[in-house]
């Protein structure tokens, strides 16, 4: 029910919207950003080659499909880079380099369920009523999920806060 | 509580995961073009070669009547200009009774005549 196709500019306008979240979820899969963003790139140009059928949230189809394409690509043998400066998947608007490398560590170390509802909600500006839709699960489940992480990466990022 | 959060959230939206590269324009566009173009230029060939021979094709005929006819149709009797498909199916449509005195004209500067004396036809009835 509500299952469509999407138009190649319908995919386009998604991959710009939520491409950046995309690829810091993936990058948690695969640990190396460029990685991450092959992963991402695939995942669209797919959309963009075949007619795929889209569930009602075409984010969350999306990010099952980025899920999986960077298990696959692990479990191929890429390798988990070490955490380098210019492979950083964030950037830090004040260009505290390190704040950024440790909050993609800290994404890295949270269970994946929390992990991919943070995502959702701060980089692809998801609404945790929409987390909840894309995750299919309950949204008291979401927010528990995203307060846990919140606290958690807070703990992390600590040292880089001017509070 | 939530106050933290959102000073937090706000926090974590000072990172920006990087973007990824551009997806490229995907070929179908230049190959519908081609494909565009190609079915274009078949066409004005159609076109073009269809003109023509209907152009062509009464000056054809002319050609052909008067090889047939050279001995009993005089330079002076062919008709000055070819009948045309065209005008004649003009004239069908537009003016019938126009198109059976342009078919009249046409039958004696075309035709053979049987009522000369060296009408072949005459001569082969005799004998």
């Amino acid at each position: 029910m509500g299952d469509k196709k999407l138009s190649a500019a319908e995919v386009r306008h998604l991959y710009d919207q939520h491409g950046p979240a995309l690829v810091a979820y993936a990058c948690s899969f695969v640990t190396d950003a460029a990685a991450a963003e092959d992963v991402v790139h695939q995942v669209f140009l797919r959309l963009l080659s075949a007619e795929i059928v889209m569930p009602d949230v075409p984010v969350a189809y999306v990010y099952r499909a980025v899920r999986n394409a960077a298990l696959n690509a692990r479990r191929n043998g890429r390798r988990d880079a070490l955490l380098d400066p210019q492979l950083s998947v964030f950037k830090h608007r004040g260009g505290n380099m390190e704040a950024a490398l440790t909050l993609e560590k800290a994404l890295g170390e949270l269970p994946e369920e929390q992990r991919e509802v943070v995502v959702m909600r701060i980089w692809s500006g998801l609404t945790l009523e929409e987390a909840a839709a894309a995750t299919s699960a309950p949204l008291n489940t979401v927010a528990s999920r995203y307060r846990y992480a919140l606290e958690k990466l807070r703990e992390k990022l600590r040292p880089y806060r001017k509070e | 509580m939530e106050d933290l959060d959102k000073q937090f959230e706000k926090y974590l939206g000072e990172f920006q995961p990087r973007r990824p590269r551009a997806l490229p324009e995907p070929a179908i566009h230049r190959q519908v073009w081609s494909r565009r173009l190609a079915a274009a230029a078949a066409i004005t060939i159609a076109l073009g070669a269809s003109l023509w021979s209907v152009r062509q094709k009464p000056a054809g005929q002319e050609a052909r009547n008067v090889t047939s006819y050279r001995p009993v149709v005089s330079e002076q009797q062919r008709p000055r200009h070819p009948l045309s498909i065209v005008v004649l199916t003009h004239l069908a449509v537009e003016n019938p009774a126009g198109l059976d005195a342009a078919l009249l004209a046409a039958q004696e500067s075309r035709l053979p005549r049987f009522d000369r004396k060296d009408s072949a036809l005459r001569i082969l009835g005799k004998e």
